[in-house]
């Protein structure tokens, strides 16, 4: 290490740090604008010149100017476009895929099906979904073939022109129907494909101390994450072998593994280039197209690029798990919950994804932030014929939230207790334990909610 | 093919395009003009918000031949190598912007906005960016900006 380096002062401010950026940048305006800085006097805080300060963002300005390259907005020369074939039934056997018309097609540069991709399953915990879909197609949203075109629209009618012959099967859409495992999604597997159990206490005695015992069904609705910039991919595979993917893909490293087991070729062959990411909320975070475009890519000696449509968001990529959630509290005449149990049933549509995390993190937070002595919570992920659902922010935990919530709001009404009073008696305090027995430090949920109705006037609404 | 002959940022360009060709794909796949961006390519969204003849358009349903002797604003036409636009300024400075996907066609309807109507109120402001959805949801931070820039604009606050 040589001398000259500039290790940063704690006493430089931002400014002082951003000043040779500022010489650099185009346009190259006047002075670097900033609020007023308003340096925080907190003591705890002061730990780097960051800390206390405004700071714009480093990456406003190419935003604002529009230069900033997402995926679609780099070309490269004699490059080409995929599409790909959906299969637009829910379930069924695949008994041939014809592809020749297709193939004729002046314009088409390369066909792709499943039986070429020298591994055709992923998945983040679970390898259960295709690349292409070559012997069943699980879900309506699943790819059956990709088309490399020189443009977008040949590769269009190209997928149109591809023959696909289904042997349909009878699928299963609803969660707590395939509970019963009479239709697999995935045989000979069950449909339930995760579960995690929390017990603590003794839930029958807790029933028997409750006044009052509240049973409710929730339910909430699958969403998907609709990032304004669609899910996109360009792959190069160059003549050493080596493929190049420059992917809107949140975890590359994770996506670096993935791709390299379904191309079957050493990790250090695949280079992945993160572009900035035009939303993901958790709906980027698996490969998706990539491994197929590194293969038309490669029958092509062309990089390939494949755009998402609208409609491609929403049938051919990850949503947000619907839940159906069944809730028995126990509680005594001045409002103390005494038990709880707890069952989820996610719908996790086709394909694990990041199930099994949204699972573990629904069932942990599933008691809500209260105390409960008694508790029982079990939960279950179920495969069906749907969509897949995966990572969206929050992990299952907003979905839980709106249930057991929803119960505090009855049990209030039904005690005729104040429903802020009746969540400060029963909430988490410092010390507290969660379901799982984690002791936890710097509670502040009450000072929160206090502090929370006393801005929006929670009392003088008189409610 | 559709031969088309437009103004785009102050300077005539031409080019001859499939007549299905929109004019969103026209600035971006002709002129790799590509900070327009395609969203959703139903005219829901506004990442593609171009002005055309003084009036947002979105740009996705609008077709290349539609524009032929047309003067259109792109997001590229705002900033000149010395300086920012005053919106463009303004978001940076309010960090209105964070994945930025959605930002061109936000900037562009507040340009088309305050070019008609230099002194908007906030519901003028909601209204005209009513056509631009943020998935990162961050309007408040956006309206902020432009009113900001446009206080700028109008003389009553120096450009910082």
């Amino acid at each position: 290490m040589t001398d000259d380096v500039k290790v940063a002062d704690k006493t430089d401010s931002l400014t002082d740090l951003k000043e040779t950026d500022e010489d650099l940048r185009l346009p190259s305006v006047v002075e670097p604008a900033h609020f007023p800085v308003e340096t925080i006097d907190t003591e705890a805080r002061h730990q780097t010149p960051a800390v206390g300060q405004r700071a714009t963002r480093p990456d406003g300005r190419l935003h604002g100017l529009g230069q900033t390259k997402y995926i679609d907005d780099i070309t490269f020369p004699n490059m080409l476009f995929a599409k790909m074939k959906r299969a637009g039934i829910s379930s069924a056997l695949i008994k041939s895929i014809d592809t020749s018309e297709a193939e004729a097609m002046p314009g088409v540069a390369a066909v792709l099906t499943g039986k070429e991709i020298p591994v055709n399953s992923y998945g983040p915990s679970y390898q259960d979904q295709p690349v292409l879909a070559d012997e069943r197609v699980f879900h309506a949203g699943d790819p059956v073939a990709a088309v490399a075109a020189v443009t977008e629209q040949i590769a269009e009618e190209a997928c149109e022109r591809i023959k696909v012959e289904y042997e349909p099967l009878e699928p299963v859409y609803d969660p707590v129907e395939a509970m019963k495992d009479e239709i697999k999604v995935h045989p000979p597997h069950s449909n339930i494909y995760a579960t995690k159990r929390i017990k603590k206490g003794d839930l029958e005695k807790g029933f028997a101390e409750a006044d009052h015992i509240f049973e409710g069904v929730y339910s909430t609705q699958m969403i998907e994450h609709v990032p304004l910039e669609p899910h996109a991919s360009i792959a190069q595979w160059d003549p050493n072998g080596r493929v190049t993917l420059w992917s809107s893909l949140g975890r590359i490293t994770l996506g670096r593994a993935d791709i390299a087991r379904t191309l079957d070729m050493p990790i250090n062959k695949i280079r992945i280039v993160g572009t900035i990411v035009g939303g993901n909320f958790g709906g980027k975070n698996e490969i998706t197209t990539e491994p197929a475009l590194a293969l038309l890519s490669r029958k092509t000696g062309r990089p390939v690029k494949m755009v998402y449509t609208r409609e491609e968001e929403f049938i051919a990529s990850t949503t947000r798990h619907p839940f159906i959630m069944e809730y028995k509290t126990g509680v005594t005449d001045d409002g103390m919950i005494t038990a709880r149990k707890v069952r989820l049933v996610l719908d996790g549509g086709a394909y694990c994804s990041w199930s099994e995390t949204t699972l573990g993190k629904a069932c942990i937070l599933s008691a809500g932030p209260y105390n409960i002595e008694n508790l029982l919570a079990e939960a279950y992920c179920m495969y069906t014929n749907k969509t897949m659902t995966g990572a969206m922010r929050g992990f299952g935990a907003p979905q839980v939230c709106f249930a057991y919530e929803s119960q505090m709001d009855e049990i209030a009404h039904k005690l005729g207790i104040d429903p802020l009073e009746l969540r400060m008696k029963n909430a988490f305090h410092e010390g507290s334990a969660s379901p799982t027995g984690q002791v936890l430090q710097s509670v502040v949920v009450k000072d929160s909610l206090e502090k929370a109705a006393e801005r929006f006037g929670w009392k003088e609404d008189g409610q | 093919m559709t031969d088309v002959t437009l103004t785009i940022n102050g300077e005539e360009r031409s080019a001859s395009v499939p007549p299905e060709t929109s004019l969103l794909r026209l600035l971006r796949d002709e002129f790799y003009l590509t900070g327009s961006k395609l969203g959703c390519d139903v005219g829901d969204c506004g990442a593609c918000t171009v002005i055309v003849d003084g009036m947002p358009v979105n740009a996705c349903l609008m077709l290349a031949g539609q524009v032929d002797g047309r003067d259109v604003v792109t997001i590229e036409g705002l900033a000149t190598l010395e300086d920012l636009h005053p919106i463009q300024k303004a978001f940076e400075e309010f960090a209105s912007l964070q994945c930025g996907f959605c930002g061109p066609g936000v900037i562009i309807s507040a340009k088309g906005l305050l070019d008609r109507n230099p002194d908007p109120t906030k519901e003028e402001i909601k209204d005209a960016l009513s056509g631009n959805l943020c998935r990162c949801t961050g309007y408040t931070k956006m309206i902020e900006a432009v009113q900001d820039a446009a206080r700028i604009l109008r003389g009553e606050k120096e450009a910082a």
